[in-house]
């Protein structure tokens, strides 16, 4: 326990230092505050802009505050993660590489709480970062839109996203505890992104994954999601977090012997 | 339509974060660029796409222009 809670001062400190601990957040930040003003003023930006002939008129659908939150999720589905991928794929591969990890793994560590102090920075700091960037939108949501989404269905929104968000995590630090840096990127994009695709091909008969999570909580923001679904889905997720976590300490003590001296 | 009434027409109250976010995650590149002097690249090229592509130029920065060693 001591180990871990030193282990965490140090993922905290080079979190810090390395400035994820700013730039995350505020790429999350960012997009949170640009999609709902993108919707808002979307049609002056198309005059402004777009090179339309004369006297194109368009349509544009009445947005509400859920119609906002999906497209902001989508956003957040492909950027989001890529960033959260590319932001964690080197935390322990990069140790391996860099020399840190030889002057750790010469001492009797405990590699749970080396893994776990690692998951647990990793996974605050994404988790932090996409509540505050729903809570940016949020903001301009309630100044901007009618209907919004009451308070209550939004935090279980988060809450059903923060779970998804930990499993995109998990599987970058195992993959990152498996595989060199930019094989880790990979991997990790890689199973993230098919995963969706398979979601979005078959989706609707294969109602039990973690890649359904943000649909079934973006379902709060409208009515409620299918109560068995989600807790399976959830229960999925979880699953396969613990299993991620539990190889990812395996695979970092078996890689250990491949740090760069 | 006059440059300044163009100007006072944008809605600051809503947009001022957006740049904020911007400066900031400029000045906090510009400050790591400056420590640390070791990048995939020419430091002078990751200069220019820090202050000149929106955004995704600092974080471009962070993920692949630092050199992890």
């Amino acid at each position: 326990m001591r180990q871990f809670s030193l282990f965490l001062g140090k993922e905290w400190r080079e979190q810090a230092r390395s400035f994820k601990l700013v730039w995350v957040p505020l790429v999350f930040i960012f997009f949170g505050a640009l999609e709902p003003l993108t919707y808002h003023f979307l049609p002056q930006i198309l005059e402004s802009v777009g090179n339309l002939p004369e006297g194109a008129a368009f349509t544009l659908p009445e947005m509400s505050g859920a119609d906002v939150y999906a497209s902001l999720t989508g956003q957040y589905q492909t950027v989001g993660l890529l960033v959260l991928v590319l932001a964690f794929m080197g935390s322990l591969s990069g140790e391996r590489k860099s020399g840190t990890g030889t002057l750790l793994y010469v001492r009797p560590i405990s590699y749970a709480a080396y893994y776990l102090s690692k998951w647990t920075a990793a996974v605050g700091l994404a988790v932090l970062s996409v509540w505050l960037g729903y809570g940016m939108a949020a903001t301009y949501i309630v100044q901007l839109y009618d209907p919004v989404p009451g308070f209550p269905d939004v935090v279980l929104f988060l809450l059903v996203m923060s779970v998804w968000i930990a499993f995109a995590v998990t599987l970058t630090m195992t993959a990152s505890a498996a595989l060199p840096t930019g094989g880790a990127a990979g991997a990790a994009l890689g199973i993230l992104f098919i995963g969706l695709m398979i979601d979005g091909i078959v989706g609707a008969y294969w109602t039990w994954s973690p890649w359904k999570l943000q649909a079934y909580g973006l379902a709060f923001l409208t009515g409620s999601p299918d109560s068995g679904d989600l807790a399976g889905s959830l229960g999925v997720t979880a699953g396969l977090t613990i299993l991620l976590v539990l190889s990812g300490i395996l695979l970092a003590r078996k890689n250990a012997s491949k740090a760069k001296v | 339509m006059s440059f300044t009434e163009q100007l006072s027409e944008i809605p600051w109250g809503l947009v001022w974060p957006l740049i904020a976010i911007q400066l900031i995650l400029m000045t906090a590149a510009l400050i790591d660029l400056n420590r640390k002097r070791s990048t995939n690249g020419p430091a002078i090229l990751w200069v220019f796409i820090i202050i000149f592509i929106n955004t995704i130029g600092p974080v471009l920065y962070f993920t692949v222009g630092r050199r992890h060693s």
